[in-house]
C-alpha cells in the first residue's frame, strides 16, 4: 500500500531537504573533484595519461594496493577468529566480547594512532619494554614504516571485518552442526564442510569493506608511515597542499573513488552497510 | 454515540489495476443507512483491496466513490471520516487504551474535557472502562479487539469499516464478539463495512453479503437469499457445501427437468434448452435404506450405495454413489438418523422440487468482467 | 550453539586479537597520569598535571569547545535531515527511494581525501572556507548516513498499519509523525544522533583542508601535536576523547536493550 500521486507528495517532501543539501554539498564538491581531473592544467585526458607513464604514479598505486591486500588478509583472518569465538559465546559474553570490538570501532582514528606511536617508536613503551627485559639491545624500528602501518591499518580494520562475520554466523542455524556431528564428521569436518561455507558470504562482505577502506585511508598511515611510505591519500594530500598540483590530485581521487564504487558494485549483493550498523548488540 | 442517522455509501464502476494484474474489476455496490455490509470472498477475491479503496488508502484506477451522493474519490483518508478496526487492530503500542481511543479525538484538537468524557463514553460502550490505563500489550486478543472497536466509534464517524475483525481470534471468543459487534450496530445505527473470508461470521452478522471471487462482484443479497438462491457455482460453493447437477435441461410442467444418463430430475424455475447445472444443498436431501424401508414420497427419488461417510456430532456426512448422478454428499442429523451408515450399503435419496436451485457456470459471469 | 565449543586456539587468537585491539586505547590512561614531562609510564608516581595543563590552556580549552559546538551543530542538522529523509524512503519504498538511501550512504563509502579536495575548491567559491557555517555543514552532510542507517534499521521494525491506522482516523502527516512514528523510532533517532556526534568530534581530515585559523577543532590540535611534539598532555586529551565516546557507546548499548525489553 505504497501511496501514489498526490498521497505521495507529502512524503517527498521529507525527503527532500536531505537530498537537496546532499546534492547541494555532497555529491556537486565530488563531481567537482572529477572536473578539475580532466580541466588542469589543461583540458584533456592528460592526467590519466599519467598512470600509465609515471613510475611515481605507479609506485604510489602499487603501495596502496599491497598495504590493502596485506591488512584485508591479515584483518580477515584475526575477525574471523574472533566472530567465531563470539558466534559461539553465551548471551552474557557475548555482550562483553561485542563490547571489546565495538569501542575501538568508534574510539577516535587519531587518538588510536598517537596510542600506537606511543607504544612503538624508538623510545616507545614496546622497545623499553623489550631493551629493559633484556630481550634485545638496540631498540627495533616499528613504526615509521610499513610495518607500523599495517599495525595500525589492522587495528583500525578489525572491528570492521568482525561485524559482518558475525551477522553471517549469527545466521547459521546451530542445529546443521549438530547434524553433521551425528552425521558422522568430526570437529573440524563440520567446521570445514559445514560452517565455513555458510559463513562465506559473510567474509566476503567483510573482504570487500576493509579492501574498499583500506584504499582511502589518510590518517592512520600519515601518522604511523612517517611520510615515507607514501598511500593513494596521502600523495593526493601532498599533490595539492604542498606541490599545488590539483590536476594529479583530483586524478588519482577519480580513480580512488571509481575504484571504490566499482568493487562495491560488483559485490553490492553481498555488502549490507545497513546490517553492520544495525548490528551492536 | 448519537447523532445523525448511518450514512449511504456508493461504489460506481470502482476498479483496481496494479499493472497488468486487476485486483478489483468494475464493482458496482450500494450501502445502504445503517446497513451492516460483508464482503466475502477467499484471499485475493479483492474485497481488502475495495476496503482499502473505501478507506482512502488505496486510489481507484476507474470509478467513483460518493458517500450521500458526494463524490469522495480523490479525498485523503484522513479527510473520511470514517471509523477502521484494522487486521490486527494496529493499536498504538507506545500509548495506553484511554490515548488510543482519544487518538482522534486530539488529531481533531478536541478540548481536553469533552475528548475524556467522549473517552470514557467510547469505552462504556465496549465494555473496557477499567482497562483505561493499560498497555495493549497488556489485554488479551478479545480486549484488544474492543479497544480498537472504541477507537474507530469515539469520533461518530460516517461509516465505520472493518478488516477481518474478527480473524486473529479463537473460534469460541470470536462467535462471542460476533453476537456483541451484531448488538453494537443495532445500538448505534450506523453503516459497517466488514471484510472476511469466514462465511459463518458472514452469515450471522450481515444484513447483505457481497460475494466476491477474482475481483468480480459475484452477487449481492441478504444472507437467506444467496443460500437459498445462489446465482453461480462459485457462490454456491462458496456460502455452504452444495452437490451440483449437469445436464440437459427441458420444460416441466412445474418448472423445469434436468436429464442426465437415464435420471431425470425436476426442480423450480427455468432454464432454456440445452446444458444446466443445478445446486442441490447436502442437507435437504432425505436418506433411507434401500430395503424394508416405506417408499419416499419425493419428487426426485434415486437409488445408490454409500462409499464413503463420517461422523461429525451434529449429524452423518455421508457421500453415496449414484449410477447416473455421480456422487453425492447428504447431511444427516445423527440425533435419530434413518439410517446407520456403513459402507457398500444400498440407499435410496430424496429431495423436493424446491430443493434444488438453477445456477449458472462461473464462466458464464467471466466475460462481463474481462469486457470491463 | 549447542554442544560446540570453541577450541583452544580459536580461544587464545580471540583474546590476543581482543588484547590487540584493546591494548593501545587503555595504554594511554597510564601515560597520561605520567610525572615526567615526557611520553612514557608513570615512574614515581601518578600525576594529574597535565590534565590540569590541558584544562588551563586557552588553545586547548578552545579547540575542546569549537569541537563540541560544531558537533552539536552539525548532529542537529544531520538527525533533522537523515531522520525525515528515513521516513519518506521507507514509508514510499520504491526504486527510486532505494536510490535515494544508496546516496545518502555515499559518504561513508567515498574516502574523505576525494570530499575534503573537493569541497575545498567548492567552499572557496561560496565564500565558506575557515567558516563554522562551512564546517557544520560538511560535518552535518556527512553524518547523514549514519542517522539513515539506524532509523531505517528502527523503522523495518515499524507496523506500517499503525502509519495507516493514524491517516484513517483522521491524522494529518505531521500529526502521524510526531504522535505515532517519532515516539516508535526515538532509539533509534538516538542511536543516530550519538554516532553523527562521535563522527563529527573525531572528523579530521575534512577539516585540515576547508579550515585554517579561525576553525580550530580538537582533532586539529591533536594533529599538530602528534606531528611537532609529542607530551603527555596529548595523552590526556586522547583518555578524555576515549572516555567520551565509551560512555556514549555505553549510553547507545542501553537504549538498544531498553527497547528490546
Amino acid at each position: 500500500m505504497s501511496p501514489k500521486g498526490r498521497h505521495a507528495a507529502g512524503w517527498w517532501a521529507l525527503i527532500l531537504p536531505a537530498f537537496l543539501l546532499m546534492t547541494a554539498f555532497y555529491v556537486a564538491p565530488i563531481l567537482q573533484v572529477l572536473a578539475i581531473s580532466v580541466t588542469e592544467p589543461s583540458p584533456g585526458l592528460g592526467n590519466y595519461e599519467r598512470l600509465f607513464t609515471s613510475e611515481s604514479v605507479q609506485r604510489v598505486i602499487g603501495t596502496t594496493l599491497r598495504i590493502g591486500v596485506v591488512t584485508t588478509a591479515v584483518a580477515l583472518l584475526l575477525g574471523y577468529v574472533l566472530a567465531y569465538r563470539i558466534a559461539l559465546a553465551g548471551p552474557r559474553a557475548q555482550r562483553w566480547w561485542l563490547l571489546a570490538v565495538l569501542v575501538p570501532l568508534w574510539i577516535s582514528v587519531l587518538v588510536r594512532a598517537f596510542a600506537w606511536v606511543t607504544l612503538l617508536r624508538r623510545q616507545g613503551l614496546v622497545n623499553e619494554g623489550l631493551l629493559a627485559a633484556g630481550v634485545i639491545d638496540q631498540p627495533l624500528s616499528l613504526v615509521w614504516n610499513e610495518f607500523g602501518i599495517i599495525i595500525g591499518m589492522v587495528h583500525y580494520m578489525v572491528p570492521y571485518a568482525v561485524l559482518p562475520m558475525l551477522s553471517a554466523m549469527r545466521e547459521i542455524d546451530p542445529r546443521v552442526l549438530a547434524a553433521a556431528r551425528g552425521l558422522g564428521a568430526s570437529r573440524t569436518g563440520a567446521f570445514l564442510r559445514v560452517f565455513l561455507p555458510l559463513s562465506l558470504p559473510g567474509v566476503i562482505a567483510a573482504g570487500v569493506l576493509v579492501f574498499i577502506f583500506s584504499l582511502g585511508f589518510y590518517i592512520t598511515p600519515a601518522i604511523l608511515g612517517g611520510g615515507k611510505t607514501l598511500m593513494v591519500a596521502e600523495w593526493i594530500k601532498l599533490q595539492i597542499l604542498d606541490l599545488i598540483r590539483w590536476g594529479l590530485g583530483a586524478m588519482m581521487a577519480t580513480v580512488l573513488v571509481v575504484a571504490i564504487l566499482a568493487t562495491l558494485a560488483v559485490f553490492s549483493r553481498l555488502v549490507n552497510l545497513r546490517r553492520l550498523f544495525g548490528a551492536g548488540g | 454515540m448519537s447523532g445523525p442517522a448511518g450514512h449511504a455509501l456508493s461504489l460506481q464502476g470502482v476498479a483496481k489495476r496494479y499493472g497488468d494484474f486487476t485486483a478489483v474489476q468494475g464493482a458496482t455496490l450500494e450501502v445502504a443507512s445503517g446497513e451492516f455490509l460483508t464482503l466475502l470472498g477467499p484471499s485475493g477475491s479483492g474485497k481488502t483491496t475495495i476496503l482499502m479503496m473505501i478507506a482512502g488508502f488505496v486510489e481507484p484506477s476507474a470509478g467513483r466513490i460518493l458517500l450521500d451522493g458526494r463524490d469522495i474519490t480523490a479525498l485523503p483518508p484522513e479527510r473520511r471520516d470514517f471509523g477502521m478496526v484494522f487486521q490486527g487492530y494496529a493499536l498504538f503500542p507506545h500509548m495506553t487504551v484511554a490515548e488510543n481511543v482519544a487518538f482522534p479525538l486530539r488529531v481533531r484538537r478536541m478540548a481536553r474535557a469533552e475528548r475524556d468524557a467522549k473517552v470514557r463514553a467510547a469505552l462504556d460502550l465496549v465494555q473496557l472502562d477499567r482497562f483505561a490505563d493499560r498497555r495493549p500489550s497488556q489485554l488479551s486478543g478479545g480486549q484488544q479487539q474492543r479497544v480498537a472497536l472504541a477507537r474507530a466509534l469515539v469520533f461518530d464517524p460516517a461509516l465505520l469499516l472493518l478488516d477481518e475483525p474478527l480473524s486473529a481470534l479463537d473460534k469460541k471468543l470470536r462467535a462471542e464478539l460476533q453476537e456483541e459487534l451484531k448488538a453494537l450496530h443495532r445500538r448505534i445505527g450506523r453503516s459497517f463495512i466488514n471484510v472476511t473470508h469466514d462465511q459463518e461470521e458472514a452469515l450471522s452478522l450481515s444484513d447483505r453479503i457481497a460475494i466476491l471471487n477474482h475481483g468480480h462482484v459475484m452477487q449481492v443479497g441478504s444472507p437467506e437469499a444467496l443460500y437459498e438462491r445462489p446465482a453461480t457455482r462459485f457462490v454456491a460453493d462458496f456460502l455452504g457445501k452444495s452437490n451440483f447437477i449437469e445436464g440437459e435441461a427441458e420444460p416441466d410442467a412445474g418448472g423445469m427437468a434436468l436429464r442426465r444418463g437415464r435420471a431425470r430430475v425436476v426442480a423450480r424455475g427455468t432454464a432454456p434448452a440445452g446444458r444446466a447445472l443445478l445446486s442441490l444443498r447436502p442437507e435437504k436431501i432425505v436418506l433411507l435404506p434401500a430395503e424394508g424401508a416405506p417408499a419416499l414420497a419425493e419428487d426426485n427419488v434415486v437409488e445408490g450405495r454409500i462409499a464413503a461417510w463420517s461422523y461429525l456430532g451434529t449429524g452423518f456426512a455421508v457421500t453415496v454413489e449414484t449410477p447416473d448422478l455421480g456422487a453425492i454428499r447428504v447431511h444427516l442429523p445423527a440425533w435419530r438418523s434413518p439410517v446407520a451408515p456403513a459402507e457398500g450399503l444400498a440407499v435410496r435419496l430424496g429431495w423436493s422440487r424446491d430443493a434444488a436451485v438453477v445456477v449458472a457456470e462461473d464462466a458464464a459471469m467471466a466475460p462481463q468482467g474481462h469486457a470491463a | 550453539m549447542g554442544g560446540y565449543r570453541p577450541g583452544w586456539l580459536n580461544g587464545a587468537v580471540a583474546w590476543a586479537t581482543v588484547i590487540y585491539l584493546i591494548l593501545p586505547i587503555t595504554i594511554i590512561l597510564p601515560v597520561s597520569l605520567t610525572d615526567q614531562r615526557f611520553l612514557s609510564l608513570p615512574v614515581h608516581a601518578l600525576s594529574g598535571e597535565h590534565y590540569l595543563r590541558l584544562l588551563t590552556t586557552p588553545a586547548w580549552t578552545n579547540a575542546i569547545l569549537q569541537s563540541a559546538f560544531i558537533a552539536v551543530a552539525s548532529t542537529v542538522l544531520a538527525v533533522v535531515l537523515g531522520t525525515l529523509c528515513a521516513i519518506g524512503c521507507w514509508r514510499l519504498s520504491r526504486r527510486s527511494t532505494e536510490l535515494v538511501r544508496a546516496l545518502m550512504l555515499l559518504p561513508i563509502i567515498i574516502p574523505s581525501i576525494a570530499y575534503a579536495i573537493g569541497l575545498y575548491r567548492y567552499f572557496a567559491k561560496l565564500g565558506l572556507l575557515d567558516s563554522f557555517t562551512g564546517v557544520v555543514i560538511a560535518h552535518g552532510v556527512t553524518g547523514i548516513p549514519y542517522v539513515v542507517i539506524t532509523v531505517s534499521t528502527a523503522l523495518a521494525a515499524f507496523d506500517p498499519r499503525l502509519e495507516s491506522a493514524a491517516r484513517g482516523m483522521g491524522a494529518s502527516l505531521p500529526q502521524t509523525l510526531r504522535w505515532v512514528i517519532l515516539p516508535r523510532i526515538a532509539p533509534g533517532i538516538v542511536s543516530g544522533a550519538i554516532f553523527a556526534f562521535i563522527h563529527s568530534w573525531d572528523e579530521l581530515v575534512v577539516v585540515l583542508f576547508i579550515a585554517s585559523r579561525r576553525v580550530f577543532t580538537l582533532p586539529r590540535k591533536i594533529w599538530d601535536g602528534i606531528n611537532e611534539n609529542l607530551d603527555p598532555a596529548m595523552a590526556a586529551v586522547a583518555v578524555l576523547l576515549v572516555a567520551m565516546t565509551v560512555l556514549l557507546l555505553l549510553l547507545d548499548l542501553a537504549l538498544r536493550r531498553q527497547r528490546r525489553d
